[in-house]
């Protein structure tokens, strides 16, 4: 491989793995406030059609990312009103939000099929973008790319350095503890479910606005599925979330490289190569979680059960 | 009578000057669960200063009481006041905010957060963290009441001691006028006990009024200075430590009758041996779990296996009761093999077992009283595939009545049923199975006088029919019950002895050290 394709393959590493990283983190802050929301890929999809939508109509690619994460916060908040209010199974809830999500999509959709917009150009970021490598792979891409080189920071920090992440991990660990210190857990639950399926909207948004630039059914296309395992892979933690999510986006670039080459390998095997890594990935840190080094890498405490209400 | 003891109170000496106005005030509290009264007109004064003991059996509705003041239910009746003004709680941090703390008997802390972010939890003081400041505070805090412990360290790696005090941290550092303590004792060690008596005396000291809630009658008459007895939802008595002569005396007063401090023991005749162990060992990757254990059990008789917790007791009940098979050597239970004997499965006429984790392992909490009984015995209600339920439910019934299970119906859910209840009804269960040997695991631990005089007699009732191997870690209990002692450390029977062998038994605690010599 030429130096030029290695540069190209990791800027396209870099563009796959944003949407992915978005979601990640969403799922992050929600998982980590308790709640498990199967819905990402869902979440992902409606967003994906809400900021083609917007950005169509208004012609502007910012309109359409605040669009593309409204929406997802909106379909997630479906599922804190059903888990949270309703003590509904999350896993149902959730499993039917991604159904709901990715059909409605579709059929709302259906008009615009291969409609493009405008969208996110790309730039180069000046004096960075001018570095050996790194400023071809990371510096020459879209605004939504810089956005979320911050992102993982900005989890971090809300998660660890604010009270509201202390509380948001609280209502996820032991939702009792939290009630007890005065906050509601509930309310907290919410606003995590909320933030989380914004974030997931923005890896959507990504998706139409700054990816195809065109809209066509099935974007999201099982990367929401990947952010949902990816959560379990990054334990929780929006550093590894950053790995993981261009581990994902590396083997999505090389594959369609692979495919463009004309390779003898059938594409249906290439396509599958991603999930192929999802399932080794889980089992690799499954094991490590299992492992005496693997304090610190488990699920919070109570991830995926509901507050029952007192009496 | 309340309010007479109020103004006794206020007129003693010791109580401080006639002025001191109480701190909290329940004024005829009332509180329904549905049909069931869990309190019923209760008036009390906590006063600043002094420790008040909440006495009363499992279910006089001590935990419902504070659980009121505490904001996590408002009364249907009645009011609280604090400081002499009248206030509604309709949330926890209402009640934080009036100065109110409650110490949980399962402790409300976040595991995998470090004692700081615990104890700052919902105080943080402003949006953004700064995590050196945050254990600099709660260290100088932990510093200023004698709590020893590091603010950095993560909560789950905590002994039940060191996260008892990070609870108490929580409710200083709220500036809690009032510290409410639900059991405070069941999970601590006798050390960390006294250690957390020292605490509750200097937190007195310090002007704080603390509220004990507890069903140990030694542990209310050493750390009390005020005693309130609750029974059945209402207050029965209130009074001076000072005037309690002897926890039997206490005893009286909770139970409004004479307890059996000494149970009725007959000697029973011995039969035939239920259990022989020979050389059972068992090895793990830490090293032996069980080492050469060998005893003979006969019909008739009670043999306490004593010892300090997790010293191989868990793996011996394990493997006599058909979790785990024999690792070697050999145990033989009504004259079969281990391996024939669980193979036969039979319910009626063999083993049962009463296990420790009577909420978990013994029953499921969220089946009826019926279910509960049939998953021990169901063969007994299988008619081919076919399940007798109407014979099951009034088989429940029976044992709800004989013994006296509240509350005695049988759809309640186990969940439903206090700890002492929850202990009859198991007990009354694996009765009926008529066993010709008995392994009783702690059966009486976490339960009140009344319950637990009631297990002890059903225990030595069942001599009549079977040899009871009773597994506790309470001496006096094993002293009182039993016919022989054996005493296991790190898996192996440091003495095995008759319990009227005086001078083995002054020596118990030496073995139960591991010292032979």
């Amino acid at each position: 491989m030429s130096p030029e394709l290695v540069v190209a393959l990791l800027a396209a590493t870099v563009q796959a793995g944003t949407p992915i990283l978005f979601a990640t983190l969403g799922e992050i802050i929600s998982e980590r406030a308790g709640v498990l929301n199967l819905g990402v890929e869902g979440c992902m999809a409606l967003a994906s059609f809400a900021g083609f939508l917007v950005c169509h109509q208004t012609g502007s690619a910012w309109l359409g990312l605040a669009a593309g994460g409204c929406a997802g916060a909106l379909l997630a908040g479906l599922h804190g009103l059903v888990c949270q209010v309703f003590l509904g199974n999350q896993v149902v809830s959730g499993l039917a939000l991604t159904i709901f999500g990715v059909g409605l999509c579709n059929f709302l959709g259906t008009p615009y099929v291969g409609q493009a917009t405008v969208g996110f150009q790309q730039f180069a970021v000046p004096a960075l973008s001018e570095l050996p490598l790194l400023g071809a792979v990371f510096f020459r891409q879209d605004a939504l790319v810089y956005l979320s080189y911050l992102t993982p920071v900005a989890v971090w920090f809300l998660l660890w350095r604010t009270s509201l992440g202390l509380g948001l991990r609280a209502a996820g660990e032991m939702p009792a503890a939290a009630a007890a210190a005065g906050l509601n857990p509930l309310r907290l639950r919410f606003l995590g479910v909320l933030l989380g399926g914004f974030l997931c909207g923005l890896g959507g948004a990504y998706l139409s606005l700054a990816h195809t630039h065109l809209w066509t059914t099935s974007l999201s296309g099982g990367r929401g599925w990947v952010a949902v395992a990816l959560v379990i892979f990054a334990f929780w933690r929006p550093g590894r979330a950053v790995a993981g999510a261009y581990l994902f986006g590396g083997i999505m670039a090389f594959q369609l490289r692979l495919q463009a080459s004309g390779t003898n390998v059938p594409s249906s095997l290439l396509l599958m190569l991603p999930y192929v890594l999802t399932v080794l990935v889980l089992v690799l840190s499954a094991a490590r979680a299992r492992s005496a080094h693997g304090r610190g890498s488990a699920a919070p405490a109570a991830l995926g059960v509901n507050i029952e209400p007192e009496g | 009578m309340a309010v007479q003891h109020q103004q006794h109170l206020q007129h003693d000496p010791d109580t401080g000057p006639v002025d001191v106005l109480p701190l909290v005030r329940l004024a005829g509290v009332t509180k329904r669960f549905g049909q069931v009264l869990a309190n019923d007109g209760i008036s009390l004064s906590i006063m600043p200063g002094r420790i008040k003991a909440l006495l009363g059996e499992n279910g006089a509705g001590k935990s419902t009481l504070m659980a009121m003041l505490a904001g996590r239910f408002q009364p249907d009746e009645g009011h609280i006041e604090v400081a002499g003004g009248r206030v509604r709680f309709d949330s926890s941090r209402q009640a934080i905010a009036a100065g109110i703390g409650m110490v949980y008997q399962h402790f409300m802390l976040v595991e995998d957060m470090s004692v700081a972010e615990n104890v700052l939890l919902g105080q943080e003081g402003g949006f953004f963290l700064n995590p050196a400041r945050m254990r600099a505070v709660v260290g100088e805090l932990a510093g200023r009441f004698g709590l020893g412990i590091d603010p950095a360290a993560r909560v789950g790696d905590l002994s039940m001691g060191e996260r008892q005090r990070v609870e108490i941290l929580k409710l200083l550092h709220r500036k809690s006028r009032v510290l409410i303590f639900d059991e405070p004792t069941a999970v601590l060690t006798p050390g960390e006990t006294e250690a957390l008596f020292d605490a509750l005396r200097s937190m007195s000291a310090q002007g704080k009024a603390i509220v004990f809630i507890s069903h140990k009658l030694e542990e209310v008459l050493s750390v009390a200075d005020e005693i309130a007895v609750l029974r059945r939802g209402r207050v029965e008595g209130e009074f001076l430590a000072s005037e309690v002569s002897s926890p039997a005396d206490l005893a009286r007063r909770m139970v409004g009758r004479d307890v059996l401090l000494d149970v009725r023991r007959e000697a029973v005749e011995h039969g035939p041996v239920v259990l022989s162990v020979r050389d059972l060992s068992m090895r793990s990757v830490g090293g032996a779990l069980l080492d050469n254990v060998g005893f003979d059990l006969r019909q008739g008789e009670i043999l306490a296996v004593v010892g300090v917790g997790g010293n191989g007791q868990q793996p011996l009940v394990e493997t006599l009761c058909g979790l785990t098979p024999p690792e070697s050597g050999q145990v033989e239970l009504l004259g079969e093999s281990w391996s024939r004997f669980y193979a036969g499965n039979r319910w009626k006429g063999a083993l049962a077992w009463i296990p420790e984790d009577r909420a978990g392992l013994a029953t499921c909490r969220g089946l009826n009283l019926t279910d509960n009984l049939l998953l021990t015995t169901r063969q007994g209600f299988a008619h081919g595939q076919w399940l007798e339920r109407g014979r099951a439910t009034s088989t429940t019934g029976d044992i709800v009545r004989e013994h006296n299970v509240q509350p005695g119906h049988v759809e309640a859910q186990a969940w439903q049923l206090s700890g002492g209840n929850l202990q009859k009804f198991v007990l009354g269960r694996e009765m009926f199975r008529e066993p010709r040997l008995l392994v009783a695991e702690q059966p009486t631990q976490g339960l009140d006088v009344a319950a637990t005089e009631a297990v002890w007699q059903r225990l030595l009732d069942a001599r009549k029919t079977a040899g009871v191997l009773l597994v506790t870690g309470d001496l006096s209990e094993a002293l009182l019950l039993s016919d022989r002692i054996l005493v296991m450390y790190r898996g192996r029977v440091m003495g095995l002895f008759p319990a009227s062998d005086a001078v083995q038994v002054e020596r118990i605690g030496a073995l139960m050290a591991g010292l032979s010599g």
